[in-house]
């Protein structure tokens, strides 16, 4: 039997006893955690870290904002300011959390799909108590309605911020502690972090997404830690041909200034080689992972739901595709009229989405539930027969196999990361709608493809656990540290 | 006096293209007609041409001392016609030497064995007629599609007139008996040759493995000493193989027509050694016992079953919607005059390879469907074939209707 040369050998146990070592430590700079996402990076970096830690490791994750619900009891959460979740509590014994420090210390206010536009709109109306004067499609968004609804450690914000003298802070005017400029909060970010955490022991600094990077810069040039940057999305992707540059500029001075880059799929490697001319080399693949669900309920028992559903779940965006989920219902409904087609989102194309329904007639035939999460959502991907994706351009495309886990089969953009890891879906190029109605027609008339597609990619997903994303992660993690140990 | 028998299999389908569900009652032209091109074309310049020449040579050089047989399905016949017909008129010139076989088959490499009865003995007489006008020969031995066999398969071809039969020599149907005799089909005079499927697959699957030191594992004297082990135990090894395995399945460059055209000398050094046509082989050797067959069985896959073609719901669907003509044609006659292009549409439509597109397996097998198949995927193949049957339950539909409402008006 052969043993590991550096592990001692117990006679009595035949049992390879590991060297123990202190743990690695890796902090963590994010944007999102849930339950408070808007997105599907928060449920990605839970998915990560729950297996990372599993696995030994020791995170300390920090967002720009904590909402009081987050539950992540196998890691530190915490703010920029230092300020640790309370955590693991459920909605319904929820009152107003216990304030660990004071209120002036107020956290970035960052959301990461918003625009610098929304940004603005976003502070106005959140200092100004105008939320009705807010677009509908921010009015829905879960960060913004967060604040505005004072959800930030159970704290009215709006209150808060109004209320002088609770602020220690030498800014008197409550707008001044929000930056008016969405760059400037991602300065202020880097600033904070880069001051509270210098001090810190950790091996690696591993960050999500670009509004993390400049401050994760800083700190790995602070402290000469490596930096390892993780691409959930590019501007590109997000999008198109309106990206924000100076967004661009920041994702690839990120990709650059780091150590090595952590892309979801090749998809995604591939842009960020291309755009920001990172060497192949230093771009590594870790794809998404879902963890498998051990019991749904059956809401298909409620009987509320209408025959045939096919949903799209994601936020309501050019990136997205939600106009050729629309056009594809069109060319299904003359031949199935009784299809209910579900957009469960929100985002800047929403009122578009819906204008255009309205016009072609066929408003009986959609719901739009807003943003949904969940009980909600679940009840969404179980009664729904088929789930679509029809991204422009999907870095991965984590509520596909969100939808697998719930028996749900799935037709997905070939322009999408996640069609790297599932083949038992069916893949359409996004702008092919007659051939998405197609397909879905098909899928709805015969239960058989349904089953047959559900029935194969349920036993993919089995192979698509977070532990494989963790393990490849920790070799990354074991290459930029060689001090770095599990 | 053991001998070799080699059989061909020469088959190639009339691929659907990707049509869909809006073409339907809007277009009729269900097949890829240029693919089809392609590949035929493709295949006759690596393949069927460059080993009929190999074939013709080693016939004439060994004066009816090599023989071999082969099974072209009428789909193949056809578009061998319309596509490459100096292919085919290769094959012509190899059953001019006398030497040369041709076995019976479903002329549209169908199903119907399994489904369709009527249909079944009607697609075995098309394709003998056929055989008989294109070589000069009526067949006399039979082979089911992909070799699909189970005793009343076996029955049935001894009821249209064959007097032997082609089947997988499958482990655990043949226990310990060894597939290198002939048989006999449980109450039937039908006489059984059985795939030696070890030898066969040596040649179809392992013929590029390398041995340790990385020379070509299967040489032909390698393969004759194998053979020639078996002296005193076999009457007849049945090597059946895709044609395509010669030129296609292995390039040319791999050496294969070189290994086949070395292989009969090699085998024959041996004097007892002797190669037979099928028909030849049931004639000279008796039967050794009755074989019976428990299972359907057939030459397709790890599991040599009909999984290939009817494994997943997707499969099953789609043949039980094919197979139901009441339903399907709706209530026309397939057999009136005036349905004659119904009934080819029809035939084409069983060929097995549509079935065999839509296999969701996964691992080696799944490579290999994968590999054949037109399609992106196998969703995408069933969702262009039930679109095509869309399509004619659509046009049957609506000429049943015109007929009720013209005989009303007429009264």
């Amino acid at each position: 039997m052969d043993f590991p040369t550096h592990a001692p050998y117990n006679p009595n146990t035949r049992v390879a006893v590991p060297y123990i070592r202190s743990p690695m430590k890796i902090l963590m700079l994010g944007w999102e955690y849930p339950p408070h996402i808007a997105g599907g990076l928060g449920t990605a970096c839970q998915g990560l870290t729950s297996a990372l830690s599993a696995q030994g490791v020791d995170i300390h994750f920090v967002v720009p904002q904590l909402f009081g619900r987050e539950e992540a009891r196998h890691m530190v959460l915490s703010d920029a300011s230092r300020r640790v979740s309370p955590g693991g509590q459920q909605p319904h014994d929820v009152g107003p959390a216990p304030l660990p420090i004071p209120t002036t210390r107020i956290p970035a206010f960052l959301s990461p799909y918003w625009n610098p536009r929304q940004f603005k709109e976003a502070v106005a109306a959140v200092t100004h108590r105008e939320v009705a004067s807010l677009s509908p499609a921010l009015r829905n968004d879960p960060v913004a309605r967060a604040l505005i609804d004072g959800e930030v450690y159970g704290i009215d914000i709006v209150s808060a911020l109004d209320d002088t003298e609770t602020s220690s802070s030498a800014e008197s005017d409550p707008q001044e502690r929000y930056s008016k400029d969405l760059f400037e909060e991602v300065e202020r970010f880097t600033l904070q972090v880069s001051s509270q955490f210098a001090g810190e022991t950790f091996d690696v600094i591993h960050a999500h997404d670009w509004m993390t990077f400049p401050a994760a810069v800083a700190l790995s040039e602070r402290t000469g830690k490596p930096l390892i940057v993780h691409v959930h999305s590019l501007e590109q992707d997000r999008s198109g041909l309106f990206a924000h540059p100076p967004i661009s500029e920041i994702e690839r001075f990120g990709t650059r200034h780091a150590d090595k880059v952590i892309a979801v799929s090749y998809f995604t490697k591939r842009s960020i080689e291309r755009h920001h001319g990172v060497s192949p080399s230093r771009v590594l693949v870790v794809h998404n992972g879902v963890y498998p669900r051990e019991m749904v309920t059956d809401y298909r028992e409620k009987k509320t739901w209408p025959e045939h559903v096919v949903a799209f779940v994601g936020r309501v965006t050019f990136q997205k595709g939600p106009e050729y989920f629309v056009e594809m219902a069109s060319k299904v409904i003359p031949h199935l009229p009784d299809v209910l087609f579900v957009i469960a989102g929100t985002g800047d194309m929403l009122p578009s989405i819906i204008g255009r329904v309205k016009e072609l007639g066929l408003t009986k035939n959609f719901m739009f539930p807003g943003f949904v999460q969940g009980e909600e959502l679940e009840e969404i991907f179980s009664v729904a027969d088929i789930y679509v994706m029809p991204s422009v351009s999907e870095p991965f495309g984590i509520t596909a196999l969100e939808a697998v886990s719930f028996d749900t089969p799935i037709i997905i953009s070939k322009q999408s990361g996640v069609a790297e890891v599932i083949e038992h879906a069916l893949k359409v190029d996004f702008w092919d709608v007659d051939r998405m109605a197609d397909l879905i027609i098909n899928a709805l008339v015969h239960p058989e493809l349904r089953h047959d597609l559900v029935r194969m990619a349920r036993e993919e997903i089995k192979q698509l656990h977070w532990d494989a994303a963790a393990l490849k992660t920790i070799d990354i993690y074991q290459d930029v540290s060689p001090r770095a140990a599990v | 006096m053991p001998a070799v028998c080699f059989y061909f299999q020469v088959h190639q389908p009339y691929r659907l293209r990707r049509y869909s569900y809006f073409d339907v009652e809007k277009a009729t032209t269900y097949f890829d007609e240029s693919l089809n091109r392609s590949i035929m074309e493709g295949i006759a310049a690596r393949c069927y041409l460059p080993t009929n020449e190999r074939l013709l040579r080693m016939l004439r050089e060994h004066q009816g001392a090599f023989k071999v047989a082969f099974s072209i399905s009428g789909t193949a016949i056809e578009q061998m016609r319309q596509y490459a017909p100096e292919a085919l008129e290769s094959f012509r010139a190899l059953a001019a030497t006398g030497h040369v076989e041709f076995l019976g088959e479903t002329y549209y490499h169908s199903l119907a064995s399994l489904y369709d009865r009527e249909e079944f003995e009607s697609q075995v007489l098309l394709h003998a007629e056929c055989v008989e006008r294109e070589f000069g020969q009526r067949p006399r031995v039979f082979r089911n599609t992909e070799l699909i066999y189970n005793d009343e398969i076996g029955q049935r071809a001894g009821e249209l007139g064959f007097r032997g039969v082609l089947a997988e020599g499958v482990s655990d149907v043949l226990g310990w008996r060894s597939p290198h005799f002939v048989y006999r089909a449980p109450g039937a005079t039908t006489k059984m040759l059985l795939r030696s499927f070890k030898l066969s697959d040596d040649i179809a699957f392992r013929f590029t493995h390398r041995d340790d030191s990385n020379s070509q594992f299967l040489t032909p004297d390698r393969f004759a000493s194998s053979l020639h082990a078996l002296s005193g135990n076999a009457d007849v090894v049945g090597l059946f193989l895709d044609y395509e395995t010669f030129g296609e399945h292995h390039r040319r460059e791999s050496g294969i027509l070189d290994f086949l055209e070395a292989l009969p000398r090699h085998t024959l050094i041996q004097r007892e050694w002797k190669f037979l046509t099928p028909s030849e082989a049931i004639r000279l050797f008796s039967p050794v016992s009755e074989l019976s067959f428990p299972r359907t069985t057939s030459w397709a896959d790890t599991e040599r079953d009909v999984s290939a073609w009817g494994g997943n719901m997707m499969q099953r669907a789609a043949l039980s919607e094919v197979y139901d003509t009441q339903k399907l044609y709706a209530g026309c006659d397939l057999r009136a005059p005036d349905m004659a292009v119904a009934l080819e549409t029809w035939r084409r439509l069983q060929t097995s390879d549509h079935f065999y597109y839509m296999s969701t397996k996964g691992d080696g097998d799944g490579v290999v469907h994968r590999h054949f198949s037109p399609f992106e995927s196998p969703y995408d193949a069933f969702v262009a074939y039930m679109n095509v049957l869309k399509d004619i339950n659509a046009r049957c539909r609506r000429m049943v209707a015109e007929r009720e409402r013209r005989l009303t008006a007429n009264e």
